[in-house]
């Protein structure tokens, strides 16, 4: 995939991105990794187009994310599975085929279906979100993101607010997409994941990009902030 | 099982250390009437609901409004009905601001009182309600494409109904009990049908007993479906 930021700035009540320049070319799946509140799911926000950044532009593909065609491409797993609690695991892919994509009720059906046992909950289907595991829960809305066919599926921070087994089931799950040809790009804690599936590594902090590279950068940090999380995480 | 029990034996209680039997048949002549009266009381009920609901959510919209004159003169509106008891503005419409705008239907002027009166409450219940769809959901029916038709109508509006419900039912029993008020216009509810039975029968205390169970008769199963509805619709 090809990723362009140019001068990206974005403030709330405080700036949390400043100055942010990146470009990336022919990474499959890009980690970003940071201490809470240094910008990392804001990034990844941005990235997906869900915010529009203060100042800067935003270019995937050869897309400004501001475009509405990009969120069709786009697949997103929040930190919260953010399931449609009022619709069962199957019907929150179908709702979403059928009503956004148009699809034939018959073909979204099978497509959820598809989806979810890829993801292991071919016996879950009928459920509620409110009566699967948290685990279970982010695995269908990663089968609702990967339902759409989107060519880039970002991951903010799936698994923290899981414990580690659920965790581990999550990002098990995850790895097993390897294969199915897509982009990701994924915040996450768990420096395991982080070596064992991403092709290159951001470090944030306070709104910066502090070090990049490929996963080897992990066990050779530079700059001390950077030192002092793997530290902490290791 | 066991709260029910002890309410049970301090009622057995209370009965028997009556000193004075208390009848209830000299209502019987009255059954007519009284059976009217409750359903006249669940009729103006279940109205006033409907009325309620509608007129709360026009100002549930009002208070999320941009001009900020709305959102004021809902504030104005809930802040005067909050402070004003039920029975002054069930006088007040009926009296005095409906005879301002030329209209002497008591009746309509009482269920119009009624329907002013829970508005502020259901416009909260509104507000509860959709403010319990996350920022995150909304961001995930933007990312996915959702026209907002088919938002409220597919994932909106099904969970704001679940999640309106119990505190919409809980309120509706409250228009049960304020229904009694309507009394002091002579509409034939619950209230007004036992007091002129009292009247007539001298039987003061087995009257408001007989009120009493009659009330709870409507409220009880109401409650109790309520409680069906938080367990099953929960979301």
């Amino acid at each position: 995939m090809k990723i362009n930021l140019k001068n990206i700035n974005h403030t709330y009540d405080v700036e949390v991105l400043h100055e942010l320049n990146l470009t990336l070319e022919n990474y499959k799946s890009i980690a970003i990794i940071g201490v809470s509140g240094s910008g990392k799911s804001t990034l990844i926000r941005l990235m997906a187009g869900l915010e529009t950044p203060s100042s800067g532009e935003i270019n995937i593909n050869g897309h400004d994310v501001k475009e509405e065609d990009y969120k069709k491409k786009i697949g997103f797993v929040f930190q919260n599975h953010n399931l449609f609690p009022h619709l069962t695991l199957k019907r929150n892919i179908t709702l979403v085929l059928e009503k956004t994509r148009g699809m034939d009720p018959l073909l979204a059906n099978e497509t959820a279906l598809k989806y979810l046992n890829l993801l292991h909950l071919g016996d879950q289907v009928d459920k509620l979100p409110k009566n699967v595991s948290g685990g279970q829960a982010q695995r269908a809305s990663i089968a609702r993101a990967l339902s759409v066919n989107p060519d880039i599926i970002f991951l903010d921070e799936p698994t923290s607010s899981l414990d580690p087994i659920l965790t581990h089931e999550v990002l098990s799950a995850v790895e097993e997409l390897k294969g199915l040809g897509k982009d990701f790009i994924f915040v996450t804690h768990v420096m395991s994941f982080v070596r064992d599936f991403a092709d290159y590594v951001i470090f944030m902090d306070q709104g910066e990009i502090i070090e990049q590279g490929l996963p080897e950068i992990l066990d050779h940090p530079k700059h001390p902030a950077f030192k002092e999380f793997m530290k902490k995480v290791r | 099982m066991l709260a029910v029990l002890t309410v049970a034996t301090f009622v057995l209680f209370v009965v028997l250390r009556q000193t004075s039997s208390f009848s209830f048949s000299s209502f019987i002549p009255y059954q007519d009437m009284i059976s009217e009266a409750i359903l006249n009381t669940i009729i103006v009920s279940v109205l006033s609901l409907f009325g309620s609901l509608i007129i709360g959510f026009i100002f549930y919209l009002f208070s999320i409004s941009k001009m900020k004159y709305l959102n004021a003169l809902t504030d104005v509106f809930t802040e005067i009905i909050y402070g004003t008891p039920l029975l002054v503005l069930i006088v007040i419409t009926a009296f005095v601001i409906g005879p301002a705008f030329g209209t002497y239907n008591r009746n309509a002027l009482g269920f119009t009182a009624l329907v002013i009166y829970m508005a502020p409450y259901m416009k909260n219940v509104y507000k509860s309600a959709f403010s319990s769809i996350s920022r995150d959901q909304y961001m995930t029916m933007d990312l996915f494409g959702f026209t907002p038709f088919q938002r409220y109508r597919y994932i909106i509006i099904p969970q704001v109904i679940r999640i309106l419900m119990p505190p919409m039912m809980n309120n509706f029993s409250m228009i049960i009990k304020g229904s009694a008020l309507l009394n002091v216009l002579s509409f034939n509810e619950l209230y007004y049908a036992i007091r002129v039975a009292q009247s007539q029968t001298f039987a003061f205390v087995p009257g408001y007993i007989l009120m009493w169970l009659l009330y709870l008769a409507i409220t009880i199963p109401l409650s109790q479906v309520t409680k069906y509805v938080e367990r099953t619709w929960s979301l």
